[in-house]
């Protein structure tokens, strides 16, 4: 059945009327969330932990076979001519995979935009 | 967004054709530029065996007067100035080694600058640039090399920056395509001046020029901008369309073009003249944003959070295609690029999340004061510059590095101050945001 946000206020009304605060608040939380697309009260977001681990573990093993294998990879990447698709096609690699890394970063800092 | 990134990247690959025709400021290396490896060393006879990078052409290079044999490092990919001036062909001007050793402080070094470089950009549009090549070259990396370093770490820094931004609502894609396919060309009108000054008045006056061109642009331009931000910061910092704007928006020129998220329709003819002197001026000074943000906001009427995003789009645009460049040529050190975005990949994202707490006019402020400081670090260049073109008495020689001191520590600080500031400015929407979602929750609990 679907309930208005009429309905739904009304219900959280009759809870907290009843001691109910927390079933009240919830109610509410939840409507204002589906009816703006923003809550006053958000629920707790999932922070993206398994995210950030996989991109971090990605970004940074790419890091360690670059720098472990230094000297091969400057210089084929030095060569000149059609081999620059080496260095812009490793710096949009790296700019997918530790920018992917870098953003769940913050996500799981707390730091979100203003919504 | 990633799927117009991928056509877009596409869209750039057809540019590389005609890609040799720019070799200069931001475009390319000199053709007095060898790159390759020394294989041998004649000390009686002073001259070096030089292989080739790429063809394998053996050649043989006589040393300069200063030039010492223990100097020249054998089997390293080196970078060879010629002395164009030099009586007899192929002396050496002076040698670099093309890959620095890493080292932890180097490390430490690249990872801040590309934080606060990164910071910066995601909340102005820009920056960065004009303080990562120095301090690269001040690590020990060859002057050619810190430019395409800084180039191939620009773009993908910008593309991240931009897309985050465009998520927020905040960049006009139409009007950064539209910007940058003009900036393009204005590159390559820079570069004709730039080429043209060397020719004509040497180094010295080539590095006048550009100090010139940095003070007046700067001085003016930034300071426009602080006077514009401190009058809204005392108004209360509701933003309005500059008047010029509005005067320019009235001329009905065909073709007339609608920018959606600007909220602009202006004719082509005005973005034209913005796009192209964004160009020159990123051919001459690296940054071509200090015209392209302050030309979107005064000239075409976009607001400073639009502009200072669409400018993200213009540096992917110009620094993928820059990148081409350097690439053909074989001059990027990976390494470099790949370090300074470990942190500038967050700064950037950091940045761009900041400019949805903050005011209009603090993009100002930060534009303006990272402007104005820049301006000081190349005007106590300029000293120097004149005693070489014998315009001015020589000075004492600790004076001269004093100001190479004072030049180079300004950089630092304009970084330094701007990245302050957005941080400040951060926390204080952050800590606001937050106590009015409280307030709001504490109302709704009654």
């Amino acid at each position: 059945m679907m309930t208005t946000s009429f309905d739904k206020n009304m219900s959280a009304v009759a809870f907290a009327e009843a001691g109910e605060h927390d079933t009240a608040r919830q109610i509410l939380g939840e409507n204002a969330a589906k009816q703006h697309g923003k809550s006053p009260a958000p629920a707790a977001k999932k922070k993206p932990y398994l995210k950030t681990i996989i991109f971090g573990t990605i970004s940074l093993s790419a890091y360690y076979m670059l720098f472990t294998n230094e000297k091969l990879v400057t210089e084929i990447f030095t060569m000149g001519g059609w081999r620059w698709v080496y260095p812009v096609g490793a710096a949009f690699f790296f700019s997918f995979i530790h920018g992917a890394f870098a953003s769940n970063l913050l996500s799981t800092l707390g730091l979100e935009a203003k919504k | 967004m990633k799927k117009l990134l991928i056509i877009l990247m596409f869209a750039l690959l057809p540019l590389s054709l005609f890609a040799h025709s720019a070799m200069a400021a931001g475009d390319g290396p000199s053709k007095d530029m060898l790159k390759g490896i020394i294989t041998e060393v004649n000390a009686a006879e002073r001259t070096v065996v030089f292989e080739k990078d790429g063809t394998k052409e053996i050649v043989v290079l006589a040393m300069n007067e200063k030039m010492q044999p223990e100097d020249m490092k054998l089997n390293q990919k080196v970078l060879i100035n010629l002395d164009k001036h030099a009586e007899a062909g192929n002396v050496m001007k002076d040698v670099s080694v093309m890959f620095m050793d890493m080292n932890a402080s180097k490390l430490i070094a690249l990872l801040v600058i590309g934080a606060v470089g990164g910071l910066l950009s995601g909340f102005i549009g820009s920056g960065g640039a004009f303080v990562m090549t120095p301090a690269m070259m001040s690590l020990g990396v060859p002057g050619a090399v810190a430019v395409a370093s800084n180039m191939c770490h620009k773009f993908p820094k910008a593309m991240v920056g931009a897309y985050k931004r465009w998520k927020y609502g905040q960049a006009d894609i139409k009007l950064g395509l539209v910007m940058a396919s003009t900036a393009v060309i204005g590159v390559q009108i820079g570069i004709k001046i730039q080429k043209y000054i060397l020719a004509q008045f040497g180094g010295a006056g080539s590095n006048l020029y550009i100090s010139a061109v940095f003070m007046v642009v700067l001085v003016f331009v930034g300071g426009y901008v602080f006077y514009d931000a401190w009058k809204l910061a005392k108004g209360g910092g509701k933003e309005t369309v500059s008047k010029l704007a509005l005067r320019m928006q009235k001329i009905q020129l065909a073709p007339m073009m609608h920018f959606k998220t600007a909220k602009v329709t202006i004719s082509a003819w005005i973005t034209i003249p913005v796009g192209l002197l964004t160009g020159m001026l990123a051919a001459t000074i690296a940054v071509g944003g200090f015209i392209g943000v302050p030309g979107m906001i005064y000239v075409i009427g976009a607001s400073a959070v639009v502009a200072s995003a669409t400018e993200l789009i213009i540096a992917f645009v110009m620094g993928a295609w820059g990148s081409v460049q350097w690439g053909l040529s074989g001059l990027i050190d990976i390494r470099l690029a790949l370090l300074l975005l470990a942190t500038s990949l967050i700064g950037v994202q950091l940045g761009a999340l900041g400019t949805t707490y903050v005011k209009d006019y603090i993009i100002k402020i930060v534009m303006a004061t990272t402007m104005l400081i820049v301006a000081v670090s190349r005007g106590v260049k300029i000293p120097g510059y004149l005693i070489d073109l014998e315009l001015m008495n020589p000075i004492q020689e600790n004076t001269l590095a004093l100001l190479e001191g004072i030049s180079f520590w300004s950089l630092v600080a304009a970084l330094g101050s701007a990245a302050l500031i957005i941080i400040v400015a951060m926390v204080k929407g952050m800590t606001a945001d937050s106590r009015s979602k409280k307030a709001v929750l504490g109302v709704s609990n009654g």
